[in-house]
């Protein structure tokens, strides 16, 4: 599953840091592909990927590819936010339940609509300047 | 050995500005006003400064320039404490858990008294600043922060789903701010006293949809010490003072959401260690008095009183229209006035709702007096009600 991916202008509020291990995560996502890491021994499936299992310890883990569907939980916008984010004011952040039963966060890019919680959301890709971020939209029905 | 913690008595300046603008001239320092405070808790109590063994300080915030603050602290006031001296800090849980170690070094019997104390400079900082800083601590600085979200808009979410859930209203829930702005209009202690309407909470611009300014907690600054000693040293003194009659503490397992699908509003934590302090204390929900929760946004109140069995969950806000948490209700809440109005000094607040407790417990609370206070339940927390701490603590005039 290939998520779209939007450009967007210049670079991201708050770039998140890559180590030799979540590079994978981020390189993935910029090509429009959304992985996580599932735990070899107990078959747990974590979001932020992990070296660590959360469950038993293990460090065996696959990576594995995510359909970046699923259902949004609940949703803020935010009107009094930190410095690095000040032009972007206001914004929209929900928590996201992925179908593979993930639960996680991203930027929320309303249509002419706000999505509603329970509603169907997608995963998209956001390319900024400097790396990728991830947003969910709602679901065209075509 | 396992002796009976009780808190002997306190000292406090009102939440509020107590730090300098930039480029304004300084009054006073930090370590000033806490040893003001310590020395006036230690006079009130009636205890010699040899006799002090452990000193629990919150971590001072970020623009407080001397560092190494708690050991300072104990030169500056020439304590030589033998149980133990620490500097404390683990999100909105900081304050309770100096008090806890403090219960604990006085009812293990490394020392016969024990403070727990702190301040907090914010306001001078720019509330950007502060935030840059905060969605660290709430977030995965690599896969949540840089999304932009605040400690508050955790809460938010909370309120979001909330309304989703129960069919509460934006108002239903607003009307918490307006019940604790009453009772912070009789507190002293209060950053915000006057009266205001839900009119006006509402109309506020908006912070972290659905919360508007007046629903989440505003900047202040605190300074706060407690003192906590044996029950037999505290007899032999001869004055009032409250029992620590019940303790439990729990973590979740979260930092703020798991990775996987959990009802947020359910606080688990909190519920646990509710019903492990009552428990341990003897008692059940419907004995107690009164209740300060730690509870920086309305809607938080609102969960860790449905978590903590006072109102069926999802129905809480019901009890709040009903005034069954106001002054005179069937349990008051927040009798301080709470993190909106009493102030959110966050370290501090913990030791702030204890004081409360004391004042209310040993009859001392002036107009904001609960009638024949006998019990009361005090809870804190860190991150989305991930770590609480809760106390049930006991009047002994
Ligand atoms: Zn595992």
């Amino acid at each position: 599953m290939i998520l779209e991916i939007v450009k967007c202008e210049g670079k991201r509020p708050l770039a998140p840091r890559e180590s030799h291990y979540t590079r994978e995560f981020w390189s993935k996502l910029s090509t429009g592909e959304f992985t996580s890491t599932r735990c070899q021994v107990c078959r747990k499936l974590m979001f932020p990927p992990r070296q660590h299992c959360p469950m038993c310890w293990s460090k065996k883990t696959d990576w594995v590819s995510l359909s970046g569907k699923g259902k949004l939980y609940a949703r803020t916008t935010v009107h009094a936010g930190p410095l690095m984010f000040q032009q972007h004011i206001p914004y929209s952040v929900g928590i996201i339940d992925l179908d593979e039963g993930v639960r996680l966060i991203a930027s929320i890019i309303d249509g002419d609509e706000k999505i509603q919680n329970d509603e169907e959301v997608q995963l998209i890709v956001l390319a900024y300047d400097d790396g990728p971020l991830f947003a969910v939209r709602k679901i065209e029905s075509d | 050995m396992n002796r009976q913690a009780v808190i002997l008595d306190y000292a406090a300046r009102p939440v509020g500005r107590l730090m300098p603008r930039p480029g304004e001239a300084i009054e006073e320092f930090e370590q000033d006003i806490l040893c003001d405070l310590i020395i006036q808790t230690a006079n009130n109590s009636g205890v010699a400064r040899e006799d002090i063994g452990s000193l629990n300080l919150t971590s001072p915030t970020p623009a407080t320039q001397q560092l190494g603050f708690a050991t300072f602290l104990a030169s500056r006031l020439g304590l030589r404490c033998d149980a133990r001296i620490s500097d404390i800090n683990n999100m909105g849980i900081t304050g309770g858990l100096a008090f806890d170690q403090a219960c604990e070094d006085v009812s293990s019997g490394k020392t016969d008294f024990a403070l727990a104390c702190g301040i907090e400079f914010s306001t001078g900082a720019p509330a950007e600043m502060i935030m840059d800083r905060g969605i660290r601590v709430v977030g995965d600085v690599d896969f949540q922060s840089p999304f932009g979200l605040t400690p508050i808009a955790w809460y938010a979410f909370d309120a979001n789903r909330y309304m989703h859930e129960t069919g509460a209203s934006r108002n239903d829930i607003a009307q918490i701010a307006v019940k604790n702005r009453a009772h912070a209009a009789l507190n002293p202690l209060a950053q915000y006293r006057k009266p205001m309407t839900l009119e006006e909470v509402c109309a506020q611009r908006p912070i972290v949809e659905p919360l508007g300014l007046f629903e989440v907690s505003p900047v202040g600054d605190g300074a706060i010490c407690l003192m906590v000693s044996s029950e037999e040293n505290a007899r032999s003194l001869n004055k009032p003072y409250v029992r620590v009659r019940g303790r439990g503490f729990q973590h979740d397992g979260h930092h703020q959401i798991g990775n996987h699908y959990h009802d947020m509003l359910a606080f688990p934590a909190a519920s646990h260690t509710g019903n492990v302090a009552l428990t341990m204390a003897g008692v059940k929900i419907d004995d107690i008095n009164l209740a300060e929760l730690y509870a920086p946004c309305t809607i938080t109140e609102l969960l860790v009183s449905e978590a903590l069995g006072l109102a069926e969950k999802g129905k809480g806000y019901m009890a709040v229209l009903d005034g069954e948490y106001s002054l005179g209700g069937r349990l008051p809440i927040s009798t301080s006035g709470g993190c909106l109005s009493r102030g959110h000094p966050p370290g501090l607040t913990g030791l702030y709702g204890l004081a409360e407790l004391y004042d209310q417990l040993t009859a001392q609370a002036g107009e904001r007096q609960v009638r024949d206070a006998t019990l009361a339940l005090h809870i804190c927390e860190g991150g989305n009600y991930n770590l609480a701490l809760a106390h049930v603590l006991e009047s002994m005039q």
